[in-house]
């Protein structure tokens, strides 16, 4: 697997070595982009934080992976933490960070020893003087986001803040921050060091209803089929497709590509490529309350269309399942999904309803034949 | 010592180590200690789910409840759990040995269903390796008493 190649503290090398215009010059053009869901570009982020003035930068490693599939970053932090952490070192010397912090999700707290041993390690051979501290996440989901990381680390309750001012402007203690998940800073150490780094090669995370579940690296387009092939449904049939809890739910089309153009086609987002495949025997409304339980439960409580709007879209999908509800509920249920989304101060909010939305236009007859 | 040395999760974190769960005393010296209205602590303690204000078991589990071991039926768990330990999500067992919660995904969905017993993940769950599991404890216990 490409994110298992180890770079051995030669790619800081080669940073210091070229510096960190010829650096950043080659991350941009190898085309790193955050693998954290949102896909922007590394350099570019880093050249924002870098066009501030501040004798004091900020990295943050975001480990705080908690979307529900998603098991990369712990398999990174698990097989191979010595380019993970090398990552970070050829940030910290590229931005001029002498303080980092990877914020680890409490659910990884197990794999923190290991991580705290490796980075006294790194440092030591390294002679980077610099300081990387691991901040214990503990169970919010909503920490993952960028302002809300940044409060916990401060010593707030993990609520969204209102953007701008961004992170790479104003972040920790107002100093320019920049936040980049655990498979994008350990693509940095490789992508720098490796001529033959393929920047479409990506992990997929993949669970549900198949025989072998797991993770995966296919390149970007890769055939629905040729997951299929390799995964193997569960009783032979899947029928549907859910990208974490965010990214909507769609039909298998085993014809289809998994790209950006061909997803969102079908109004959904691939993210972090984590796909939980559902079973031809299961209904898709059980699976609409399970990802709305997951929603209201992690809704900081900050805003009031994701604090209330999340319980409602829970109560109505209970209301269906309970067979008490009419045709107009599920009217309701499409408005009210679409208007928390438009309303909603951060990203949790405005996918909160993505779910519900896909799964009624693909699937509409698994929540019509429990109406009165 | 800067203000970006003063970590409160890890201060936290750590008094909940030693402690088991962080008391209103405990949560009272923090905040002369760190200078920090005990309001705002109060405020970050009851936002994170891992951070306890209340005596635990002296195992806790956190089972996942997110869909991937959904499907894969960890609500058989979810029930054995609480017909075996007689208790609710939430709750800790008489005896003081267990404590039950859900969680909303702890990354194992490659294997799941999956849950956490004092932050060890344990996956691939059926009911007879739970059953298995709490059996074990509750032995290893009563065998010290």
């Amino acid at each position: 697997m490409q994110i298992l190649r180890e770079t051995k503290l030669e790619s800081l090398k080669k940073a210091k070595e070229i510096g960190r215009e010829s650096a950043l010059q080659i991350l941009e053009k190898k085309g790193l982009v955050g693998r954290g869901g949102a896909a922007f570009p590394t350099a570019k982020k880093w050249r924002m934080a870098l066009n501030v003035k501040s004798k004091t930068r900020y990295l943050i490693c975001n480990a705080d992976e908690g979307e529900p599939g998603t098991f990369k970053d712990r398999f990174i932090l698990k097989n191979n933490p010595e380019t993970f952490i090398e990552g970070i070192l050829v940030a910290a010397f590229i931005l001029d960070v002498k303080k980092c912090f990877i914020y680890l999700r409490g659910e990884y707290n197990f794999l923190r020893k290991d991580l705290e041993e490796k980075i006294s390690e790194l440092l030591k051979k390294s002679k980077m003087k610099i300081k990387i501290d691991i901040v214990r996440g503990s169970g919010a989901y909503i920490c993952g986001e960028e302002t809300a990381i940044i409060q916990s680390i401060m010593g707030f309750r993990g609520n969204a803040m209102q953007k701008p001012p961004y992170p790479t402007i104003k972040g920790l203690w107002g100093k320019p921050t920049v936040i980049n998940n655990v498979e994008t800073l350990t693509c940095v150490a490789q992508a720098l060091f490796y001529n033959d780094w393929n920047p479409n090669i990506r992990l997929f995370s993949i669970s549900g209803d198949v025989e072998h579940p797991g993770l995966y690296e296919w390149e970007l387009g890769v055939k629905i089929s040729t997951i299929l092939d390799t995964v193997k449904p569960e009783n032979g049939k899947v029928k549907a497709m859910s990208f974490g809890c965010f990214g909507g739910i769609m039909p298998v089309k085993k014809t289809e590509a998994i790209s950006s153009e061909s997803i969102c086609k079908n109004n959904c987002h691939h993210g972090a490529f984590t796909i939980i495949f559902i079973g031809e025997d299961k209904n898709i409304l059980d699976m609409c309350l399970s990802i709305s339980k997951f929603y209201t439960y992690e809704s900081c409580g900050k805003c009031t269309p994701c604090r209330e709007g999340t319980i409602r879209i829970l109560n109505l999908l209970k209301k269906i399942r309970d067979k008490r509800a009419i045709k107009e509920d599920l009217n309701f249920l499409k408005d009210l999904a679409n208007h928390i989304q438009e309303t909603s101060l951060c990203g949790l909010g405005q996918s909160c309803g993505n779910h519900v939305l896909t799964a009624m236009n693909f699937f509409r007859e698994d929540f019509e034949k429990f109406l009165k | 010592m800067g203000e970006d040395d003063k970590i409160v999760l890890n201060i936290l974190n750590e008094i909940q180590d030693k402690h088991g769960y962080i008391s209103e005393n405990l949560l009272k010296q923090t905040s002369e200690q760190l200078n920090i209205p005990i309001a705002r602590l109060w405020g970050v303690v009851n936002f994170h789910t891992m951070l306890r204000t209340k005596k635990q078991g002296k195992y806790i589990i956190e089972l996942c409840g997110s869909p991937s071991c959904v499907l894969s039926e960890s609500r058989e768990i979810e029930n054995f759990l609480k017909k075996e330990l007689n208790i609710d999500i939430g709750e800790t067992t008489t005896d003081g040995l267990f404590s039950v919660y859900k969680t909303s995904c702890i990354g194992c969905c490659n294997e799941a269903p999956a849950m956490l017993l004092n932050n060890e993940p344990y996956t691939n769950l059926t009911t007879d390796i739970v059953k298995k599991i709490i059996e074990e404890k509750r032995n290893a216990n009563s065998k010290r008493n």
